[in-house]
């Protein structure tokens, strides 16, 4: 009779690599999956599968969805298909920036923070006070002074976010700094800059990818909860958050203003936070059944 | 536990002053100077040079620095730019419907959060948890702002149940303010209630996994007495912070949801001034949401440490 039972861990087929099939297990975070890629592919081919989102048509204004507009056209006649569209990739550009902004000064501050004692609680402590406004208020605040642009978006939001980030390398860093493999480094004499990016950091990554999803999440909603406020990106520029605004002003006469942009943003967070999920469980090594 | 108390507020310090400079560093990222700003298109150059010299701006900017902080602390905000009236008066008149929409909101996370983690975590894996637990995903997944305008779409135009959008101050009777605050203390409330029920099935999980709880069900307690006696009060510890964070998101989602049914609260205050660059306003209302946060965020310390007594040791 066996007295050790082995892991059940699939036997390796060649050409697929493991941790996507550990990720095809979990239903749920295919479907996250899926409706990333979904908003990936719109967000590409949006030239293709729409028209011009700028483009006014005065004599169809507030048309209702039909063969000409499939979602409608706003008060001045834009095709809102052609905008949900370029609301896409407007999205994932903003979401996609703000998380490569914000990880890279979050980990450098949270790095820092961890690894030198004397930077600790000065860095710390501007990252709390930063951490004091509420999110989008902040981000209000933020964009007040850098006016109206996408570019300010992605800053703002980035000076948002990064200090969550900071906060959660830094907690990796400590743990990570007190382990054998780091000393043994130390004392074979690599530097410092050496041992952070090359021993640290690297430990310290699965944390920072799933923080990395739920700040794409968080900057996507955030941008429009920013435009629909009329201080994020321009009015003019198809994003969903903006056609949003519109659509509350003519609530009554014109409900596929809210409800396309609106469904958009959902299925979008939605895929994103089912992908979180399943890569926070994939990269947690007691889920994975490692442990 | 006084020294816990003076070590926490003792904490509040250097954040504070964060908060502050940050407040101070808002008006001076903003293109232009604040003068000119103030003194409007019109002015002219010596005009200009004489409010710098009023304000204080051209004195160096370390002065400029510790003059902000004196007058924060005189509680001085400043005057606004374009209601010509102080900054804390402004907001004081726009206090009202802010705090009552984050109250209301707040209650409502809580009346269907925490049942609803309750009843997940104790038919755990069954149909009723993975539906509630969906509905959780799909709540979170909704943004409050998008949520406000389908209500409005369905229970004010559709129904007629309630107001399309507007707020009736408190001097006109509390049931007509309940009554327009209904639809946006549930589109603000319900994402919080799915963060809430996410949190309270797990820490009720995790509870009713110890050792005092087996030893409960050995001696033969009835699982109701079990799950709602000793495993709820213990599991609400992790929620209680939850529900510290909660609020501070809802004041923020309250400055969304206002600009949603025209409710003149802080929100409209702030968002019209960015509107306006009424800059004074701006930084006024931003210091005194971060500093409710900050006080929030310290009375959920104190609770914490009145709930739990291993707290005090730490």
């Amino acid at each position: 009779m066996p007295v050790v039972t082995l892991p059940r861990t699939a036997p390796a087929r060649p050409g697929v690599p493991r941790w996507l099939r550990l990720v095809a297990r979990r239903r749920v975070t295919v479907l996250g999956a899926a409706l990333l890629a979904l908003t990936f592919a719109v967000g590409a081919l949006a030239p293709v599968l729409g028209g011009d989102p700028l483009r006014m048509d005065v004599s169809a204004r507030l048309a209702s969805p039909g063969r000409a507009h499939w979602f409608g056209t706003d008060d001045v006649g834009r095709d809102v298909w052609s905008r949900v569209l370029y609301g896409a990739r407007l999205s994932l550009i903003v979401g996609g920036a703000v998380v490569v902004v914000s990880s890279l000064a979050g980990t450098l501050c949270g790095l820092l923070a961890g690894y030198y004692r004397g930077l600790d609680n000065p860095v710390m402590r501007l990252m709390d006070g930063l951490m004091a406004f509420p999110a989008i208020v902040l981000a209000i605040a933020l964009m007040a002074s850098l006016g109206p642009s996408v570019i300010n978006v992605i800053a703002a939001l980035a000076v948002v976010y990064a200090p969550r980030t900071a906060r959660i390398v830094r907690g990796s860093v400590l743990v990570v700094r007190e382990t054998s493999f780091v000393e043994a480094a130390r004392a074979l004499g690599v530097g410092d800059g050496a041992l952070l990016l090359r021993h640290v950091l690297p430990n310290c990554l699965s944390p920072l990818i799933v923080q990395g999803s739920f700040v794409f999440a968080a900057a996507v909603l955030s941008e429009a909860a920013l435009s629909f406020l009329g201080v994020g990106v321009p009015p003019y520029v198809p994003s969903w958050g903006n056609i949003l605004a519109e659509g509350r002003l003519y609530l009554q006469q014109a409900p596929w203003l809210v409800i396309y942009p609106g469904a958009a943003i959902m299925l979008t967070i939605f895929g994103l936070n089912l992908l979180g999920d399943g890569v926070r469980d994939l990269l947690d090594p007691k889920v994975r059944g490692l442990i | 536990m006084k020294t816990y108390l003076a070590r926490r507020l003792l904490a509040l310090v250097p954040v504070a002053l964060v908060v502050a400079t940050v407040g101070f560093t808002l008006i001076h990222l903003a293109p232009g100077d604040p003068a000119s700003l103030i003194a409007g298109p019109d002015a002219t150059h010596d005009d200009i040079r004489v409010l710098q010299h009023q304000l204080g701006l051209d004195a160096p900017l370390h002065v400029q620095l510790l003059h902000w902080y004196g007058r924060l602390l005189r509680g001085d905000l400043g005057e606004s730019i374009f209601l010509r009236k102080p900054v804390l008066d402004a907001i004081l008149d726009r206090v009202e419907p802010t705090l009552l929409l984050t109250l209301f909101a707040m209650a409502i996370a809580i009346l269907i959060g925490v049942p609803t983690g309750v009843v997940s975590a104790r038919y755990h894996n069954a149909p009723a948890d993975q539906a509630l637990m969906s509905l959780a995903l799909v709540g979170i997944s909704v943004p409050n702002f998008l949520l406000g305008l389908l209500l409005i779409l369905g229970f004010a135009v559709g129904l007629g149940w309630f107001p399309v959008a507007g707020y009736s101050p408190l001097e006109y009777g509390w049931a007509r303010t309940l009554r327009s605050l209904v639809l946006p203390a549930f589109a603000l409330g319900f994402v919080q209630s799915a963060l809430i029920a996410r949190i309270t099935r797990s820490s009720m999980l995790d509870v009713l996994r110890e050792q005092f709880i087996v030893a409960g069900r050995a001696k033969g307690l009835g699982e109701r007495a079990v799950v709602y006696k000793h495993a709820l009060k213990n599991a609400l510890i992790p929620t209680m912070t939850v529900v510290g964070v909660s609020f501070a998101i809802l004041i923020g989602g309250a400055v969304v949801i206002e600009q949603v049914f025209n409710i003149p609260g802080l929100g409209r205050l702030i968002i019209s001034a960015v509107l306006r660059r009424d800059y004074p306003v701006i930084q006024g209302v931003v210091l005194c949401i971060a500093g409710v946060y900050m006080l929030i965020n310290l009375a959920v310390d104190l609770a914490y440490m009145l709930v739990d007594p291993r707290v005090r040791y730490q």
